[in-house]
């Protein structure tokens, strides 16, 4: 180009350009101090989050590997979701029936004994298990 | 401080271990020519001694993850560039210029002479003139050729280098200088020589 070279030279001049004298001086200064304000402002989530994206690199991990991830979690994903007895009602059913305590399917706790009868002769009964000791062990006295 | 002829990777090693004094000499030699990578691209102090605060911490930070593929010059060249795009890219229209200090140097130099001493009455443009003009054609530019600008004329990283930091091929490089030139060129109509 024709003045390709005088443009250059004017750009050139852009060098002399500098910040005020002893900027550089207390550059560091500033940036230190900026430093030790920033480690205590700083959440901790982004601090983790620093760590990790700094360290994350180094993992050597094949190309497209993070996308296959959760390509293969949202395929996980759809497959339970969509699989036949799987959806919330059905848990809750299934629940229902396993923690039935109807006469067809009776929980046997072992041999019982009345502690108390109301006067009234109602219903509401206490019972204990057993007193049989675990252990013929003399107890420990401190 | 350290020894001068300290090399970048053993700075960086020793930082990467946890000495913090040896990242404090990094700052100090690299502050200097981000300055001008900075300044140029933004053409405002203020927001470059933000961005420059910025850019140091950030490369602080991330330096765990630095692997040595390119030169440590290559890599903080990297972290300034895309910063100062996206500090742009935010500013947006409320840039506000504030040409820093010009160096006395400059009134011996043959092409500030060249630049302002023509016959021409529109040449006799003092200093300030020509400074600021310079900055607004700059500003002009797209921020992607401004960077590129900066890099191959004013701080003289040869192409292949420019390449590197803007991970783009030479022929990219190359194409978005001859680019900038004609655009600078209309701009600066007024000082160029016939």
């Amino acid at each position: 180009m024709e003045h390709e070279e005088e443009i250059q030279k004017l750009l050139r001049l852009k060098r002399y350009e500098q910040p005020p004298p002893g900027y550089f001086d207390d550059f560091l200064h500033e940036f230190q101090c900026r430093q030790r304000a920033e480690i205590i402002r700083r959440p901790l989530w982004a601090v983790v989050w620093d760590r990790f994206s700094s360290i994350a690199p180094s993992f050597h991990v094949p190309q497209m590997a993070y996308a296959s991830i959760v390509a293969l979690a949202l395929v996980a994903s759809a497959v339970i979701l969509a699989r036949p007895g799987s959806g919330p009602a059905t848990v809750a059913s299934a629940g229902a029936q396993a923690f039935s305590l109807s006469p067809s399917n009776p929980v046997t706790i072992g041999e019982t004994l009345p502690v108390a009868f109301t006067p009234t002769g109602s219903p509401s009964v206490h019972y204990v298990l057993p007193n049989r000791p675990v252990s013929y062990a003399p107890s420990r006295s401190f | 401080m350290e020894n001068p002829e300290t090399p970048d990777g053993e700075l960086v090693a020793r930082t990467q271990a946890g000495d913090a004094r040896a990242f404090d000499e990094l700052v100090v030699r690299f502050s200097p020519r981000l300055y001008g990578l900075v300044y140029n691209m933004t053409s405002n102090h203020e927001d470059t001694n933000d961005l420059l605060q910025e850019i140091f911490a950030k490369a602080y930070r991330s330096i765990n993850g630095f692997q040595g593929k390119s030169s440590f010059y290559t890599w903080m060249h990297s972290i300034s560039v895309n910063m100062a795009i996206n500090f742009l890219k935010k500013r947006n229209r409320r840039m506000t210029m504030s040409l820093d200090d010009v160096d006395n140097g400059i009134v011996n130099d043959p092409n500030f002479i060249e630049a302002t001493s023509s016959r021409d009455p529109r040449h006799q443009a003092n200093l300030g003139e020509l400074q600021k003009k310079l900055n607004e054609a700059m500003m002009k530019l797209s921020h992607e050729h401004r960077a590129v600008v900066t890099m191959f004329d004013i701080q003289g990283i040869p192409h292949a280098e420019i390449a590197k930091v803007l991970k783009v091929s030479e022929g990219t490089v190359r194409s978005r200088l001859f680019y900038a030139h004609r655009q600078l060129q209309n701009y600066l109509q007024e000082f160029i020589t016939n």
